[in-house]
């Protein structure tokens, strides 16, 4: 453990307060004057034009206040997802939205409106889609590819031959849309002692954050008001600015709890901008309130896959070579790129001596997909680690040895370009885990007990864990009070006030005399990353340590200045900046504050470094002359990539009888550097374990092929898990060794946290039954009832809707 | 026996009428047999130890009126369909899906949110002073709920088993995945309060 | 297909009497909704699937509440919620296998103000019926889930008839399992309807779950004193264990004569509109002496007859399973 002040130390964050008493706000708390209430209409179709919208039965509704159609808002170029589309591509896509007095009347109108469809042909599986006559889920091809040299449409199909062949598990040979490679594929499998080949298909599901994206808006003075649910707070304003076609100095957004993102709510999406563009049209307050059913609609959903792995290992287990392909269900709007990342995942997590991507995205009438908690890398953990578990059984290897043998470390390299990673301990948590676990005793199971049959599981989780680039803004004010400004979302992971400390840590001052200032643009917050990819503490931790140097190196000039000597005479501790040679020769915080209010200039932000961004830029500009003003851009080395890794065991009880299986005991431990906030660290491990749990066996999605229509619009349907389908205790622990590029010694976790369950459970799975293999998740109960029965699946080798 | 109604005990029955619905042909003709006066969506609730008068309407839940006419709006909905219990009430002491629960149905009960669970004197309920010590909620949105299955719990059984405790929070969704810090809490308030 | 939310104008009435509860129920006819604990009624008219001119709260008459002990065993009125029964010490130890039902209903908070009746004639899960197609089942001509590609994992595989929809009561298993009578009043007066006959497969009602008339209000249930004490089991086979309905249930009632089973009562949920008595396994039980061999020689018939769809198999050999546990394991 470190001897820092606080990193490494539990600590209250301000927020915790209000969300057990109730006062915490989220988007539909907020309340304007003259605010009317819109409810928006959704296709009924998979895939349609609209050709007609009749609204005249609301013209003696009472209570109406106003329509807003595609018509009045912005084009989205294809495949984007528009605010309101007249061509809807999935069975909830917006068309109109109607603001009333009141919600009731509202959802009247809603009734009253009769919208002619005319119907396209839609696709709910790619495969459908991908077949040589097959419907195409837009009009303007089935297959959307992004790319550095030109992302763009494509229309690929494959023979039914080609079709069948991959459902059989034998290698694609139909077009594909992606590739990349390094090493000598060939080789590796000629060099393999044992070689596997596997398709695999992996269901994609929604987000269902607890909290539907409802959002509010209303204009005042040319500023648009915007109170929002977002993942991230500063890095919404730039795609704010271009949805509602403003300077992003006009906008000010307010989030000071967002109740849940995981990946959904990362950049400002359409939904929140649209209660701003009926607003501006109406001239009322908007709040658009978004039900549990829309919120599964617009809310986003995990990238499905259907797939085919191939993978060779040596005989001392090393993995040799491998070769994936990876068909994406990209939906309707052509989000995701989870396929490469997956491929990227294995190239870390089992360091491949050689391997080969190839990636087929297609789209989809179904719900938009996005990111989702480790998207692709936790598809892929999820696949990877029952094929492990095999290799390790026929070389005669331990499963943890096996994975020791593959362990990424710190010359490990990554990626198509073989990237070095800024440092990695795999080794270490697999043995942590191994000892707490006790390993050595379990792996004896013990005998089957009646119906019931034990199994145990190894999950490894993978995401990169951080970036750099943005900036950080600390504060000191004639009051002695350190504002700490954190331009983080509040998305449930505390990072905002977490990475915040490391300021303080610089400062040497008391979490007593700091202030965190987050939650909405009038906060003036430095420009921030996104609050997604496991990134916030690696990369704050560094914006926060330089704008808080920055400070320090004030504290020291204007000591230096005030008292005489070079600045490099001084030093800070105790609220205080002082002389080394003579401590009493000094100043306190406060009235260095205060002096360099005096001495303006950069002292107190009435002049800004060169780099900064224009949002850290604006909110300098609104605090100048307030304080002591430290801000700074993270110009920090940063090379390679930076790893957030996890690694699980778990032991279930399987009951061939009923199918399910109860998780006995479950160890997490997480590698991703230095402990920065332990409490903060076990939730995100423990919820990820939870995520993970749901993804092996529960959560789905459910589309019929007759019409495109999902059932699962509600928590019922999606499957999330309950308290009683994870166990009541989740153990975790930390490997602790700091990264050497994050000041503090910090990687990001959130994501890796998933990853190492969904995978330590469908090992335990394919262990509690003697070793088969489902390649797929979710495994669902009836799914154990039929292998065990010896009966054939109900579903087509990889189908995506199987219930 | 074939009970027919007498006049007087027909206008009891009917204690809720929107005007809404006295348009429609079926009830219309229920409705234009009371009394002008009788139509009472004016009604009294107790909720958090105070007596609020609020006009609520025939249909109306609990979790609306919480939130919309009455400004608590630490009571959240998740799903309004009974499937996530961020809008979880006491009534009685029981927890309630305030969603899927007709304001109307509370009549004399004694409503309680998570905004009445504070001493007066600024006091945290213990079982909120453990969630913040354990660090229990994430985004926060399902806690007003974990909050009140939690407390109603420990008022009925101070000294739950962990199995007992997740069993009395099963009715409580957090999607973050919190639940193990959530029945940490709930423990260490048990172990408080004793 | 707009997405809807919030309830719509519905007159409510609150009869503290039974007589006036009937007399609104009949006077109301298919135009009124009787309110129980109201956990299958607000989702139908916040989706506006269903709707209905006014809701006919029954849980303020004292009447419907209550566990009262007769003179045949047990009265139980329908608004007694489902938390009130698996309390209950008298049911507890007479016909533990309604506690052991009631408590694996949905959640902590359903069970706190749902109520028994209300449980017993909850409408089916279907998915397609719940999103309000116009499927048979809602007045219309089609079954979107019995097709070559509907998606009918939760769907039946006994007693189809155009429709394929299941029970979803846990209650319902135990009541067939225990024999009950099931007590409908109108203003006509009281209609005693066995358990076995209270619930409809789609061939006699395929738009209703029941065969209650409208104007008939599901007053209270009646467990007989014939099968009080009996040995009993109960299990839910669900994908998760808080909200999800039973993907196959099973209510089983033994009496020993002796070491041996004299009579059986093997019901399952999940598999068919109503809960599907297992009559063949009940036969072949009488006589023989519960345990693994029994249930091993008798689990096959339990899915003699069944037709599973596309996706929903895996109920057979569940259902057999489920046979062998309890007939392994009863209590």
């Amino acid at each position: 453990m470190s001897d820092y002040k606080h990193i490494g130390k539990d600590f209250t964050p301000p927020d915790v307060v209000g969300k057990v008493t109730g006062k915490a706000r989220y988007a539909e708390d907020f309340r304007a004057d003259g605010m009317v209430y819109a409810r928006v209409y959704t296709s009924p179709m998979a895939h349609g034009r609209v050709v007609n919208i009749d609204t005249s039965a609301l013209d003696d509704m009472p209570g109406i206040i106003g329509i807003i159609t595609a018509d009045d808002v912005p084009a989205v170029e294809a495949p984007g997802a528009a605010m309101l589309t007249n061509l809807p591509v999935y069975i909830g896509d917006p068309i109109l939205a109607v603001a009333a007095e009141d919600e009731t009347t509202a959802e009247n109108a809603l009734a009253a409106i009769r919208v002619d469809i005319e119907p396209l042909p839609f696709a709910v599986d790619p495969l459908d889609s991908l077949v040589e006559g097959g419907p195409d889920a837009r009009e303007e091809g089935n297959v959307y590819v992004r790319s550095r040299e030109g992302s763009g449409f494509r229309r690929i199909k494959w023979t039914p031959e080609q079709i069948d062949e991959f459902r059989a598990g034998r290698e694609p040979t139909g077009e594909h849309a992606a590739e990349w490679e390094y090493g000598d594929v060939e080789q590796g499998f000629a060099a393999a002692e044992v070689i596997y080949e596997e398709p695999f298909v992996t269901v994609g599901y929604a987000h269902m954050s607890m909290e539907p994206r409802t959002a509010m808006a209303y204009w005042e003075n040319g500023k648009c008001h915007l109170y929002a649910s977002s993942q991230s707070q500063s890095f919404w304003m730039p795609g704010l600015a271009r949805l509602l076609e403003i300077d992003m100095a006009d906008i000010v957004l307010i989030s000071e709890n967002t109740g849940g993102g995981f990946g959904s709510k990362i950049g400002a999406y359409p939904m929140a901008a649209l209660p701003a563009w009926f607003s501006k049209k109406i001239g009322r307050p908007v709040q658009l309130r978004i039900t549990r059913e829309q919120e599964y609609y617009v809310g986003s959903a995990r990238v499905g896959f259907q797939g085919w792995m191939k993978i060779g290992f040596a005989a001392n287990g090393r993995v040799t070579a491998s070769d994936v392909f990876i068909v994406e269900d990209i939906g309707p709007n052509a989000t995701g790129g989870d396929g490469s990342s997956a491929a990227g995942a294995v190239s870390l997590v089992y360091d491949p001596e050689a391997m080969r991507f190839r990636g087929l995205p297609v789209l989809t009438n179904t719900t938009p997909r996005g990111a989702q908690r480790g998207p692709g890398q936790n598809q892929i953990a999820a696949v990877m680690a029952p094929i492990m578990d095999r290799a390790a059984r026929d070389l005669g290897i331990d499963r943890v040895e096996i994975r020791r043998i593959n362990a990424a470390n710190n010359a490990t390299t990554v990626y198509e370009d073989q990237e070095p990673v800024t440092s990695a301990y795999m080794k270490e948590a697999l043995d942590m885990g191994a000892e707490m676990f006790d390993w050595e005793r379990r792996k004896q199971k013990p005998a089957k007990n009646g119906s019931k049959v034990r199994g145990i599981g190894i999950g490894q989780g993978y995401h990169s864990a951080g970036a750099n680039g943005y900036d950080g803004l600390v504060r000191i004010t004639p009051d002695g009070k350190i504002h700490l400004h954190s331009g983080v979302g509040n998305l449930g992971t505390y990072s905002y006030a977490s990475t915040v400390r490391s300021a303080a840590e610089v400062l040497k001052c008391d979490w007593e005399d700091c202030v965190i200032h987050h939650g909405t643009t009038e906060a003036h917050l430095p420009w921030s990353s996104y609050q997604a990819g496991s990134n916030t503490s690696f990369t704050h931790q560094r914006a926060n340590y330089v704008a808080a140097l920055d400070a320090v190196d004030k504290l020291k000039q204007v000591a230096a200045r005030m008292l005489g000597g070079s600045p490099d005479d001084f030093d800070i501790d105790g609220k205080r900046v002082f002389a080394v040679a003579n401590p009493s020769r000094g100043m306190s915080y406060a009235d260095a504050a205060a002096h360099a209010i005096s001495l303006g200039g950069t002292f107190s932000g009435q002049e800004v470094p060169e780099d900064i961004h224009e949002v850290t830029r604006r909110s300098v500009e609104n605090l100048a002359g307030s304080g002591l003003v430290g801000v700074a851009k993270d110009n920090l080395r940063k090379e390679g990539v930076v790893p957030g890794l996890a690694v699980a065991f778990a032991e279930i009880e399987l009951d061939l009888e009923t199918g399910k299986y109860q998780i006995l005991d479950y160890v997490g431990i997480a590698e991703c550097g230095t402990v920065v906030h332990p409490q903060g660290l076990a939730a995100q491990m423990k919820g990820g374990a939870v995520w993970g749990m749901g993804m092996a066996g529960l959560e789905r999605h459910v589309y019929d092929p007759q019409n495109g229509l999902p059932a699962g619009v509600g928590y019922y349907q999606c499957r999330i898990p309950t308290y009683l389908d994870t166990p009541s205790e989740i153990r975790t622990g930390a490997v602790d060794l700091p990264d050497p590029q994050s000041p503090f010694g910090a990687r990001g976790i959130g994501e890796p946290a998933m990853g190492c369950s969904v995978a330590a459970i469908t090992s335990a799975i394919a262990d509690a039954l003697d070793g088969h293999v489902f390649n797929r998740t979710p495994v669902s109960a009836d799914m154990i009832v039929n292998h065990v029965a010896g009966r054939e699946q109900s579903f087509v080798a990889l189908q995506t809707n199987n219930f | 026996m074939n009970p027919r109604l007498s006049r007087r005990r027909f206008i009891k029955a009917v204690i809720a009428s929107g005007a809404a619905a006295a348009s429609k042909a079926g009830v219309a003709a229920v409705a234009q047999s009371r009394p002008a006066g009788v139509v009472e969506r004016l009604v009294s609730l107790d909720v958090n130890g105070r007596t609020r008068r609020v006009d609520v309407m025939p249909q109306e839940t609990l979790a609306y009126t919480l939130r919309y006419k009455l400004g608590l709006t630490g009571t959240k909905i998740g799903c309004n369909r009974g499937e996530c219990g961020a809008c979880t009430v006491m009534i009685d002491g029981v927890t309630n899906y305030s969603c899927s629960t007709l304001t109307h149905s509370v009549g004399t009960r004694a409503v309680l949110t998570v905004e009445g669970l504070q001493r007066p004197d600024g006091t945290l309920h213990p079982v909120q002073q453990a969630f913040i010590d354990e660090l229990a909620p994430q985004c926060g949105f399902c806690t007003p709920g974990q909050v009140m299955s939690a407390v109603a719990l420990l008022n009925e059984n101070p000294r739950p088993s962990r199995e007992e405790a997740r069993q009395a929070l099963s009715g409580n969704l957090c999607r973050c995945g919190a639940y193990d810090h959530y029945l940490n809490g709930v423990m260490r308030a048990a172990e408080s309060e004793s | 297909m707009a997405s809807f939310d919030v309830m719509p104008h519905i007159e409510l009435y609150k009869p503290t009497e039974l007589a006036d509860a009937l007399e609104l129920a009949d006077r109301l006819g298919p135009r009124g909704w009787l309110l129980g604990g109201g956990q299958d009624t607000y989702g139908w008219f916040k989706d506006r699937a269903k709707n209905a001119e006014a809701m006919i709260d029954l849980n303020g008459i004292e009447a419907l509440h209550g566990i009262r002990e007769t003179a045949d065993g047990i009265e139980i009125g329908a608004a007694t919620t489902l938390r009130e029964i698996v309390r209950d010490p008298l049911l507890n130890e007479r016909f533990a296998v309604l506690p052991a039902a009631a408590a694996r209903v949905a959640s902590p908070q359903i069970r706190n103000v749902g109520t028994l009746g209300g449980n017993l004639v909850q409408d089916t899960r279907c998915w397609y019926y719940r999103r309000g197609l116009a499927c048979y089942r809602a007045g219309g001509n089609l079954c979107y889930a019995d097709s070559p590609q509907g998606m009918n994992r939760e769907h039946c595989v006994f007693g189809a008839s155009r429709c394929v929809a299941v029970s979803p009561s846990d209650t319902a298993t135990a009541m067939v399992a225990l024999d009950a009578t099931m007590v409908a009043t109108s203003v006509d007066g009281e209609r005693l309807i066995p358990a076995g006959r209270f619930f409809a497969l789609p061939e006699t009602h395929i738009t209703r779950m029941t065969t209650l008339e409208p104007g008939e209000i599901l007053t209270a249930v009646r467990l007989p004193a014939r099968w009080a004490g009996k040995r009993f089991y109960f299990e839910k086979v669900a994908d998760r264990d808080v909200w999800d309905f039973a993907l196959v249930s099973i209510a089983a009632a033994f009496d020993l004569d002796g070491g041996n089973i004299g009579d059986a009562r093997v019901v399952c949920g999940g598999v068919a509109a109503v809960p599907w008595r297992l009559r063949e396994v009940e036969r072949a039980l009488r006589g023989r002496a519960p345990g693994a061999d029994t249930g091993e020689a008798v689990a096959a018939l339990a899915t003699r007859g069944a037709r599973p769809l596309n996706y929903n198999h895996f109920k057979l050999p569940l259902m057999e399973n489920l046979v062998r546990r309890a007939l392994r394991e009863p209590a």
